[in-house]
């Protein structure tokens, strides 16, 4: 059975994508995408109500969170169940530079994202070095993750359970990364993020490297057999996926301005950069930011359907719990109806 | 410090090691024995540290026997998730909800038929087996050949579901179940409820039994096939699907089991068994993926780690602990302390 | 699969998923556009809405749907009653929602509740969450009155916005160490030593440090502080380390169930301690405690915010609540009747909706809690309620009864009080 577990991780993502599709295929789509984003990004301001730019902040958010671990995990095959880890580290980094040392958040974005990457590397080396495999390996990251929080938990210098508050300064600041409540730069700048990650992520898959990172992951031994330097790449992938992540811990910081180790490093976080990008298409290239513009507003979505029940509901409305029950449900019947998630289905309908 | 606490289980637990040696290939390959002679030495270690930073032989008591005991809970909860995870691959997010499920099935028995505890179990365990059956075979059977992650989020809704069904159904209040004529017992100044105790009998019994029927019974026969090789399997005719719905459905079972035990001694809450989960997957891993008595000797470590962990690092959360433990071990076997599954 | 059936198929679905995506985006849209009308309130509004925040889901949903529930219960007897005077009998509103535990839910609910024309908040029981609401109500300008919320820095920024009835997580510890310094005297016990049991979550630890550094300032030790895990299973070494060596009273802050399982394992173990006293804790002053614990939890003190008891107001409430709620009322609970009542005395006040004459309403907000409180509301220029006070309760005769100090006292406390003797 262990042969089979060991053997699971890199014929399971074969199945999973069509890797070539979104680098070489329809760059010129990916090019078409990426304007249509930044000019959705730049008009949304204005279009929506603070709440529903509050919960856009959130898509963001998690489509950052989503690319990230999409990039590990989707393109690299190797299956992370424990990206808060890195999401964390971007947040308190930030946060504990910011209030114990002064530095703008910007800088410790920065920092944040090489502490982020350097621990991924530092984790993946070791898993791969002593070949944890499989679901092992994603539970040796789960297991990162953990230890983190509970370090955080037990440490006086980054204030225990305690957590960090980011102090409210007035107006904007773009150098402390900080502005008014209704201000739409937290938006803009989110976008941005966005925009590069995506760009970061079209890039490296398009380049020697991407393409020999997504051979390793559909076929190690032929991979390394031809020459492939597997390891490099793939700590190279989970480097990037690393510090992606960390900048939205950073920008989750920055735009809700506290943080504490459960929110950081809390399991919640894992999952819902899985649940993302699984939702959007796993190795999908717009498969997380796809998935984030769904599972993000969904909660909400739900919980106001509730408040105003169509009939059929009306006898179940006002019991806690049952918008989170028809959450999930919504959430199963998308995996079970197009288990490729919707980007992996447009890609492999449209191929045929 | 990182095999340490797996030494102690070795005469504490001596039902899954005896088996060990009786079919060497096919079940687990047992610690070797320089393996053995490094892990007892370091429970050793641990434990004295554990009794000088404590300053106390019978907190040092209470966390050896405490540890053992829970240790046994762990394993308990997470013989269920072992055998869904062996067999079809899947890791089970939902493993805690569905001891949670469990749990207030437990308290509707008692409250409700006024059985004793225990007696719930012939209305739990078959609940449970059905429920898990039929998630399998509607949920779970469609997407086998999706990758891992996919399961996983299946998993995770199901989870969310679960608990949330519950709140809506048995409101927030926490609940209890009485075990009648439970009281505490003391050894040696440390001291543990008869309900714990019965809990860890309970995860003895419950391996014995998973082992019987998987090593026994053709059923289990089929499902160590399927384990080892769907397509073979499905070659010399075996209903695969079938076998994955029987799997699940034995491995909710299993969970049943496990929160009929534990609802005699904690709160019943939705949220109850959710806080097994981190524990339960160390459990897993530390046990091998798939592996039934490993399951239980990874509970043990894991219980003991937690609580002589707690007492060397005071201020510090004792699953830190777990967790270092169990990434080096991880790094050191990385399938686990007991290698390869049954 | 086939191909040709899979391709028929997958088209169905990729046409079903975004339908249904699609038709729910757009359901929100028109909640977003009715929600335009009544965007901000003037002053002759027919109706003021106050937003409520908590944890309706999830491990302290039974807080959180009491809370809610108070809440909604303090707003129908203000509307019964004729609603708002100075407002032509405008009624209140409650908008009830939950936070699922989760800042970010907190932070876009609060907002969107602030967008649909809330005058005010309140909530919300857990710290980050309150945290969170509270700078969104900074920048919005809108007024948030914290029921529950213990962390000490959420106040310490600097906001004009945000209020707390609850005492804060280091005055709880402090109060609570000096009653029982004034217990043991008055009792002539002689209380050297104090073991401290606290979960280890932001509420345990910024209670647990206020308690710990005043009951050395009074002359007592801590020779042991030990923190836990609430998520535990089992708590026995726990408190055989909070006990080793001996101690005379063992103090303990921390939720419901590991209460519950702190008590198992004193039951089990029967430590040589005077008294266990609770501090700020969740669980030993819940009627429920004394069903599930060992021995009817007799004798266990807890210093904590209560319902005043010795108030007709109060117990007449909290018979109202039990009736209708189904369970007993948690003081957490009573902190969210006030919470709104706070407000609906500003709005009085103020005569108006809007959220700033509301905000200056409440910072001089003179109202009678039914919460113990040191007298009428009293809000500092923190935003905290100065004159927020605990009392201290025992379970006696199988009942929690207020014991301390003695002006609010029921009835007279028993110290010592070992947990392990039958006859308190």
């Amino acid at each position: 059975m262990s042969t089979s577990t060991a053997a699971q991780a890199p014929s399971v993502s074969r199945r999973t994508s069509t890797p070539m599709a979104a680098s070489t295929v329809s760059m010129r789509w990916n090019w078409f995408l990426l304007a249509l984003t930044a000019v959705v990004g730049a008009l949304l301001p204005f279009i929506l109500t603070p709440a529903e730019l509050s919960v856009a902040m959130r898509v963001i958010i998690f489509a950052l969170m989503g690319i990230g671990w999409n990039m590990m995990s989707g393109f690299g095959g190797m299956f992370s169940f424990g990206h808060a880890a890195y999401f964390g580290i971007g947040a308190y980094t930030t946060a504990f530079l910011l209030l114990d040392v002064g530095m703008s958040p910007w800088l410790g974005m920065i920092v944040g994202m090489a502490v982020a990457t350097a621990a991924a590397v530092g984790i993946s080396y070791l898993a791969l070095r002593y070949k944890v495999k499989g679901a092992y390996y994603a539970l040796s990251t789960f297991a990162f993750a953990e230890m983190l929080r509970l370090f955080v938990m037990g440490n006086d210098g980054l204030h225990r359970t305690l957590g960090f508050t980011v102090p409210v300064l007035q107006g904007d600041n773009w150098g402390m990364f900080q502005f008014s409540a209704d201000s739409p730069n937290y938006f803009w700048i989110g976008t941005g993020f966005l925009l590069v990650a995506l760009i970061v992520s079209m890039v490296f898959l398009r380049s020697r490297a991407g393409r020999f990172t997504i051979a390793t992951r559909d076929d190690e031994m032929a991979a390394a057999a031809i020459g492939i330097p597997v390891l490099r790449h793939k700590l190279t992938v989970t480097a990037i996926s690393a510090a992606i992540t960390a900048a939205a811990g950073t920008l989750y910081l920055q735009f809700y301005m506290f943080v504490d180790p459960e929110i950081a490093f809390g399991h919640a976080v894992s999952n819902n950069a899985i649940i993302t990008a699984v939702l959007g298409g796993v190795g999908m290239l717009w498969g997380p930011l796809v998935g984030a513009i769904i599972v993000a507003p969904l909660s909400d979505l739900v919980a106001a359907l509730l408040r105003n029940p169509p009939e059929w509901l009306a006898l179940l409305s006002g019991q806690s719990g049952l918008d989170i029950v028809i959450y999930a449900v919504i959430l199963i019947a998308c995996v079970l109806v197009l288990p490729k998630g919707i980007v992996g289905t447009i890609v492999t309908r449209s191929r045929k | 410090m990182a095999q340490s606490p797996a030494a102690s289980l070795t005469p504490s637990a001596p039902a899954p090691n005896a088996e060990a040696p009786a079919r060497p290939k096919r079940t687990y390959n047992g610690p070797s024995p320089r393996t053995l002679l490094v892990t007892l030495a370091m429970v050793v270690t641990a434990s004295v540290l554990a009794g000088v930073v404590s300053g106390s032989v019978t907190v040092l008591f209470q966390a050896l026997i405490t540890g053992l005991l829970t240790g046994g809970i762990y394993s308990l909860i997470a013989m269920g998730l072992t055998l869904v995870y062996g067999v079809l691959h899947i890791i089970n997010f939902a493993n805690g909800a569905m001891v949670a499920l469990s749990m207030f099935l437990t308290y509707a028995a008692v409250s409700g038929l006024g059985l004793h505890p225990y007696m719930a179990l012939l209305i739990t365990v078959p609940a449970m087996f059905v429920l898990g059956a039929a998630v399998q075979g509607t949920l779970l059977n469609p997407i086998m050949k999706a990758p891992i992650h996919t399961q996983l989020l299946v998993t995770i809704g199901l989870a969310l579901a679960i608990e949330n069904l519950l709140l809506m159904i048995f409101g927030p209040t926490p609940l209890s179940v009485e075990l009648p004529g439970d009281h505490g017992v003391s050894f040696l100044g440390a001291s543990v409820d008869l309900s714990r105790i019965y809990a860890f009998i309970g995860a003895l019994v419950l391996v014995a039994l998973l082992w019987l029927v998987l090593h026994k019974t053709r059923i289990g026969t089929a499902i160590r096939s399927v384990a080892a090789s769907p397509e073979g399997s499905r070659l010399v005719g075996i209903d695969v699907k079938l076998i994955y719905v029987l799997t699940f459905g034995l491995g909710a079972a299993a969970t049943a089991a496990a929160g009929t035990f534990v609802s005699t001694f904690t709160t019943i809450e939705p949220t109850a068994g959710s806080v097994f989960n981190l524990t339960a997957f160390v459990v897993v891993v530390l046990g091998g993926m798939g592996n039934v008595p490993g399951a239980l000797v990874g509970g043990l470590v894991v219980g003991l780690t937690e609580q002589l962990g707690g007492l060397i690092f005071p201020g510090q959360s004792p699953l830190l602990t777990v967790f270092v433990v169990f990434l080096i071990v991880l790094f050191a076997k990385p399938q686990g302390i007991f290698g390869r599954a049954s | 699969m086939k191909k040709e059936e899979g391709t028929v198929k997958a088209a169905t679905k990729l046409i079903l998923v975004p339908t249904v995506a699609a038709s729910l985006l757009a359901l929100v849209g028109c909640q977003g556009s009715a929600a335009l009308g009544g965007d901000h309130p003037d002053d002759t509004a027919k109706e003021v809405v106050i937003g409520s925040l908590h944890p309706l889901s999830g491990a302290n949903a039974a807080d959180g749907q009491q809370m809610s529930f108070a809440a909604q219960m303090a707003v129908d007897e203000i509307n019964e009653a004729g609603g708002i005077e100075s407002l032509d009998g405008a009624p209140l509103r409650i908008e009830s929602v939950d936070t699922k535990s989760e800042p970010e839910t907190a932070q876009s609910e609060a907002t969107r509740l602030i967008q649909e024309g809330a005058s005010a908040l309140i909530g919300s029981f857990e710290s980050g969450p309150s945290a969170n609401i509270s700078s969104v109500s900074e920048r919005n300008e809108v007024p948030f009155v914290m029921d529950v919320a213990a962390l000490d820095s959420i106040l310490q920024q600097g906001y004009k916005y945000s209020f707390r009835i609850q005492p804060s997580g280091s005055m709880m510890g402090e109060s609570s160490a000096e009653y029982l310094d004034q217990m043991t005297k008055d009792s002539g016990e002689d209380v050297t030593k104090v073991g401290v049991l606290y979960e280890q979550g932001n509420y345990g630890t910024a209670v647990e440090k206020a308690f710990a550094n005043r009951i050395e300032e009074l002359g007592m030790e801590v020779p042991s502080a030990i923190s836990y895990d609430p998520a535990s299973s089992d708590l026995s070494t726990q408190v055989q380390q909070a006990v080793a060596g001996g101690v005379d009273v063992l103090a303990v802050t921390g939720y419901y169930r590991d209460s519950l399982l702190i008590s198992q394992a004193i039951s089990s173990i029967a430590p040589e301690v005077k008294a266990v006293y609770g501090v700020a804790n969740g669980g030993f002053d819940q009627t429920q405690f004394i069903d599930d614990a060992p021995n009817g939890g007799a004798g266990y003190l807890n210093a904590n915010y209560r319902l005043d008891v010795t108030d007709d107001r109060a117990r007449a409430l909290s018979a109202r609540f039990d009736k209708g709620f189904g369970a007993p009322m948690r003081a957490s609970a009573a902190l969210s009747y006030d919470a709104v009542n706070v407000i609906a005395e500003a709005v009085e006040e103020a005569a108006s909706a809007d959220p700033q004459m509301i905000r200056d309403a409440i910072s001089h907000s003179d109202y009678e809690p039914v919460v113990v409180n040191d007298g009428r509301i009293d809000f500092d220029e923190t935003g905290q309620n100065s004159h927020a006070a605990v009392s201290v309760l025992q379970v006696k005769d199988g009942a929690i009864r207020t014991v301390f100090p003695n002006d609010l006292a029921e009835t007279v406390y028993t110290f010592p009080a070992p947990p392990t003797s039958a006859q308190n």
